[in-house]
């Protein structure tokens, strides 16, 4: 990290220092990331179902998402051809299953990254500038942070014409407070210190302090943020979905289970439509969660971890 | 009532959405959670739960998903109002449940003069309101005075008395009713008769919802008692129904808003009865003991409604449907690219009958199927040379493009609580898009403010027919017209038809059965041919019903009909209760029990572990 002091260097550019350093962080990283085993078990099924997502064009195509030449009979039982059963329009339940990872993948990393965008800005913003705007600022983050979340998302996608860029807007726009909060007071801890204030005697701006100095010391906490984000909006991706408040025509886990409810496979006791995108939701979203853990472990300075 | 709209359409109830915990439950808050739902499934189940209530009355419990738009005779048009309205209002003739020919309700006979413009009903004597007072020739009278005078009270069965010269009652039993013109809809007048010493006293028809004073004053079978929006609806049995009064003690409508719900407290009793089941919830079902699934050809179409360009009486046009849609070509270009046997095979899974004309078959009479070289069958090859030859060619992305040079994409409305519109959309879209033509399925809560506005391209629709067609008919006439942008009119979708029109003005003139019969699908035919309303499908009524609890029931028609949503009130006046009712009240009351005891339990036991554990952590911390 950037606070700690580099160990003087054969004579190189300040470029190349920076370069050295950061990879030194890096490594060390990684040494402290792989003693959190839960973390590497995140990481090892978050690879997978990375992978899962990513070949899915070439393992299924993109025809397993269509209608019109869906090749079984609606609702059918698992079987040989067809491992997970079929689905209300007799398409095949385990490809949909993984094209749609991709839908619920996406959404969860956008939604999460934009939420923690702004979170951030606000954050550092709020804890820069301080007096009239960041109390401003605060209170709306106050705001946002006693609304029940998910009534605001569902409202939200309500409003606004179905499709996954609202989703994702929906998303984000909800769960940026906890961010901000903890981004403020790492900013605050961090413009407390005295090389800040000797920036700002050398004529540092705002802008410069911000970007150069705060932006760096709050960037671990941010990215273990987004990390553990992106478990909360996998899950309500798929809480929205289900609710019927995402793009139909769209496969998603959320919406697979919205579709087995509506054909009524619940009381039907179709488990074969309901299990698998409920478990592959959940195990996502446990993934997330392990590694953000672990990375949050290694990164947080108020965690206080072996320094 | 011909004109329910099943959807809700006009002004539907935005959807109620379950609260889903967003996070992952950590182990303490997922067993607390546990333990609350088990303990909130007490007040959950109501007293009146089973056929057979605690105090020994006899109630019949109905659940239903459509929201209450007003208990107003004059304003209701949705299936669940008119349905409720039919059981607390008599109207002058009701439909045979047999063969839906005209029947005595509040008209014991009628008749008409020689030039058939004055008809004469005789009022039965032997009827009263729930309050004690006569029913009178002069409550009748009333009712289509206020129609026939006030716009505001014509706004859900106007269309019957806008031939009306003169309503009068000479006597309390004589109902006289003097015509412009000819109107062949004199005996199946649906139109629920009102107390005028009540409705006289109510101010803005606009406003007045029929729901704060209870219970309403009626004279049909029932008796409106309780309503709670999105609740429920209570209505207790009329003792003193002329026809006789219903056997069971109270009638009950619950509100499910998830039809698996639905079907769940089915099979545990607490429901008698549930509709609009899923192919999927059919079957499983289906051979479950005490539970009688009924699968009948229903009184519905679902139909995919173009618009053609929204306009008011006053010949402003307003809205921004695509202009592409005003040419027949096009219009027809996509329904023949839309394979209906595929829907009915997979959507219904066979529960419902491949859409043609504007009438479903159940009404032979006036049912018309096009010929066969006038039958847009399922055709995608034609329906790409009638786009070309409507000059919509295709350029070099595959993409139809429209004359304004952009390529074509429609916005298809549809409503969000209708699992069926969205699977339908979906082979739409793939249909179409091989077509070259994009599409945009919105999929809404409340379909009604786009609707109105005129702010869409093709829309989902469907209306529950009558035995007669006269209102559905009326619907798509350019007197059905707003007066202006800003007001609601009866259309449907802004159709207005120089030729449709003057079939429709001929059979609500012509008397002759056969005749009417003939003019009436030639109208349909017409219809057909433009394009505008291209039915897919006739839904079944696919419905069931607890045996341990609803002994009898007369479906409508008689041999193969649905009992949900009826021309009449015959389903639930005729209803008669199991004697073995409340066999499975055990089961039910049992597993509240259990779960609540394993509630209170678990609460106990992680209350008890927080405890330990804070004493625990207040000691280390000393």
């Amino acid at each position: 990290m950037t606070t700690e002091a580099s160990p003087p260097a054969a004579p190189a550019g300040p470029r190349a220092l920076a370069r050295q350093r950061r990879r030194r962080a890096a490594v060390r990283f990684w040494r402290q990331y792989r003693t959190h085993r839960a973390g590497l078990v995140g990481l090892a099924a978050l690879a997978l179902f990375a992978l899962l997502a990513l070949t899915a064009p070439l393992t299924v195509g993109s025809d397993v998402a269509g209608v019109t030449d869906a090749p079984g009979r609606p609702m059918e039982s698992p079987s040989a051809e067809f491992p997970l059963g079929t689905d209300r329009f007799g398409r095949d339940l385990l490809g949909l299953l993984v094209w749609g990872s991709r839908v619920s993948l996406l959404v969860g990393l956008l939604a999460a990254v934009l939420s923690v965008v702004i979170g951030a800005l606000v954050g550092i913003t709020a804890g820069h500038y301080k007096g009239m705007y960041a109390t401003v600022m605060m209170r709306v983050t106050d705001w946002f942070l006693v609304m029940p979340a998910l009534v605001l998302a569902i409202a939200l996608a309500t409003v606004l014409p179905r499709s996954l860029g609202t989703v994702i807007l929906a998303i984000g726009v909800t769960s940026w407070p906890t961010t901000a909060r903890l981004v403020r007071a790492q900013t605050l801890a961090v413009e407390s210190r005295p090389y800040i204030e000797r920036a700002k005697a050398l004529g540092a701006g705002h802008v410069h302090i911000m970007t150069r100095h705060v932006l760096p010391n709050v960037m671990p906490l941010v990215l273990a943020q987004t990390t553990l984000m992106v478990s909360g909006s996998i899950l309500t991706e798929a809480t929205l979905a289900f609710l019927g408040l995402g793009d139909p025509t769209v496969v998603s886990w959320g919406g697979m289970l919205q579709d087995a409810r509506e054909a009524g496979a619940v009381s039907a006791g179709d488990w074969w439509y309901l299990v698998p995108p409920g478990i592959a939701i959940a195990g996502v979203a446990l993934t997330f969660t392990l590694c953000g853990r672990a990375v949050e472990s290694v990164l947080n300075p108020r965690l206080g971890v072996a320094r | 009532m011909s004109t329910q709209d099943q959807h809700g359409r006009k002004r539907p109830a935005a959807r109620i959405p379950r609260f889903r915990a967003p996070r992952l439950a950590t182990t303490g808050g997922f067993v607390a959670a546990l333990a609350l739902t088990a303990a909130l499934a007490t007040p959950l189940a109501p007293a009146a739960q089973q056929a057979r209530a605690d105090d020994g009355k006899k109630v019949l419990t109905v659940a239903v998903a459509q929201s209450v738009d007003s208990l107003s005779p004059f304003l209701a048009t949705r299936l669940v109002s008119t349905s409720i309205l039919r059981l607390t209002y008599e109207y002058l003739t009701n439909y045979d449940p047999k063969d839906a020919h005209a029947v005595p309700g509040l008209a014991t006979e009628w008749k008409p003069s020689a030039d058939k413009l004055t008809w004469t009903y005789k009022i039965r004597s032997d009827a009263t309101w729930s309050d004690g007072e006569k029913v009178t020739a002069e409550d009748a009278a009333w009712t289509f005075n206020k129609m026939m005078t006030d716009a505001n009270a014509a706004t859900a069965n106007g269309s019957f008395v806008t031939n009306f010269k003169k309503v009068t009652a000479p006597s309390p039993t004589e109902l006289v009713i003097e015509l412009d013109k000819p109107q062949a809809t004199m005996t199946s007048l649906d139109v629920p008769i009102v107390p005028k010493h009540v409705w006289e006293k109510v101010g803005d028809f606009s406003k007045f919802n029929n729901d704060k004073d209870f219970p309403v004053v009626g004279s049909g079978p029932y008796i409106l008692k309780d309503y709670e929006p999105d609740s429920y609806v209570r209505l207790e049995a009329n003792k003193k129904f002329w026809r006789g009064a219903p056997e069971f003690d109270e009638l009950v409508f619950k509100y499910y808003k998830d039809g698996d719900a639905a079907v769940a407290a089915l099979q545990k009793g607490e429901v008698s009865f549930v509709s609009n089941l899923t192919p999927a919830q059919a079957d499983s079902l289906e051979g479950q003991d005490d539970i009688k699934v009924n699968d009948a050809p229903g009184r519905r179409f679902l139909a995919l409604a173009v618009n053609p360009g929204a306009r008011a009486k006053d010949g402003e046009r307003f809205g921004d449907g695509h202009e592409s849609l005003l040419d027949q070509r096009v219009r027809q270009a996509l329904f023949l690219a839309v394979d209906r046997e595929t829907l009915i095979d997979k959507v219904y899974q066979g529960h419902a009958v491949e859409g043609e004309g504007y009438i479903p078959p159940r009404y032979s009479t006036y049912y018309w199927k096009p010929s066969a070289d006038q039958k847009l069958a399922h055709d995608p090859a034609e329906a790409a040379r009638l786009l070309d030859e409507a000059g919509y060619q295709k350029n070099s992305e595959g993409k139809r493009v429209g004359k304004d040079g952009k390529p074509i994409t429609y916005r298809v409305l549809c409503h969000a609580t209708d699992p069926n519109d969205k699977a339908i959309g979906q082979y739409l879209k793939e249909w179409w898009g091989e077509l070259g033509i994009g599409m945009d399925l919105q999929c809404l809560d409340n379909v009604s403010d786009p609707w109105l506005a005129g702010t869409y391209d093709l829309a989902f629709d469907g209306w529950s027919v009558s035995p007669d067609p006269e209102s559905v008919l009326f619907l798509h006439t350019c007197d059905a017209l707003p007066a202006t942008p800003e007001d609601t009119g009866a259309t449907d979708n802004f159709i207005c038809d120089k030729k449709y029109d003057d079939l429709y003005t001929r059979q609500h003139a012509e008397y002759d059965p056969a005749k009417r019969a003939d003019l009436v699908k030639q109208a349909v035919s017409r219809l057909y041919d433009t394009g505008y309303m291209n039915v897919m499908a006739y839904p079944n009524a696919v419905e069931a019903y607890r045996t341990d609890q609803i002994a009898s029931i007369t479906t409508m028609p008689e041999g193969a009909g649905n009992i949900y949503g009826q021309d009449g009130y015959w389903s639930w006046w005729s209803a008669t209760p199991a004697d073995s009712g409340g066999s499975s009240d055990g089961g039910g009351s049992a597993g509240v029990i259990t779960g609540v005891v394993v509630g209170v339990v678990l609460l106990a036991g992680v209350g008890g572990f927080l405890a330990m554990r804070r004493r625990a952590t207040a000691e280390d911390r000393e």
